[in-house]
């Protein structure tokens, strides 16, 4: 998987491309959460129009994710996830904990 | 909802043709190449997009539990996936691991609010939702499932 992270207004906006699934996908994003975590960034959008899958182990790094940046008083937002993504996070009964966005600016805005 | 029928019964009734039998070490990092390798196999039988990711992530899932639960990710152990096709086109895959197995009905429902945040336990759940037969075999450590 190919992680691109670039700061705007002070949100971490993370393009990925490729399958958030078990194995080096997921460990290589977990990792760059948790040092923009220790860096003090809590606000993040993930950008998933090039995510055509994710497994049960990235939505569980999605949902840890929005619950650290949540306690660190900021948020994780999603922006145009696959249909097959939404299908499955809806599957799970996760759908409704994110904020969905159609593009990067307008989930940045979105964080005030 | 997928039929959860007796082990054996259905299949006895369908002639297979084999596609994939393959051996991966018991790591994590071993599970996306033969995920790739189903979802190649199934692109060249021309199964429809939708279909192919639905077996896909079961896969996906199958062989993450395997990994993780059948082999506690020990590379020196091995977990077998096999992909067949029966006279009407419908798609059969069997992993199995050398664990002790688990009871398929002793499991958490992810859907419950106790358990909405948690970070694991939905690879199950996904694969029954994802597949319309599923058989847990040989005391649980070995998954056959069905995709009409």
């Amino acid at each position: 998987m190919d992680i691109n992270v670039r700061k705007r207004a002070q949100v971490q906006v993370v393009q990925l491309r490729g399958q958030l699934r078990m194995g080096p996908a997921v460990d290589s994003l977990r990792q760059t959460i948790e040092e923009a975590l220790d860096n003090g960034d809590a606000r993040f959008v993930f950008n998933l129009a090039e995510v055509p899958m994710i497994d049960s182990s990235g939505i569980g790094l999605l949902v840890k994710s929005l619950a650290s940046a949540k306690q660190r008083g900021g948020s994780l937002k999603l922006v145009q996830p696959s249909r097959f993504a939404v299908q499955t996070l809806r599957l799970v009964g996760l759908l409704k904990l994110f904020e969905v966005y159609d593009d990067d600016d307008k989930a940045v805005e979105s964080f005030g | 909802m997928p039929r959860e029928s007796r082990a054996g019964e259905h299949d006895r009734q369908r002639e297979l043709t084999n596609l994939l039998d393959l051996r991966m070490p018991g790591d994590s990092s071993a599970v996306a190449a033969v995920s790739d390798a189903i979802a190649e196999t199934l692109s060249r039988l021309h199964i429809p997009e939708e279909k192919r990711l639905e077996i896909g992530l079961a896969v996906q899932e199958a062989l993450a539990n395997a990994v993780v639960h059948g082999c506690k990710n020990d590379p020196s152990k091995e977990v077998c996936c096999r992909l067949d096709r029966d006279a009407e086109g419908r798609i059969m895959i069997v992993v199995t691991d050398p664990g002790r197995g688990f009871r398929s009905d002793a499991l958490s429902d992810p859907n419950d609010p106790e358990n909405l945040h948690a970070d694991h336990g939905r690879g199950v759940y996904l694969i029954r939702q994802l597949m319309d037969e599923v058989h847990f075999e040989k005391g649980g450590n070995q998954i056959r499932m069905w995709k009409y």
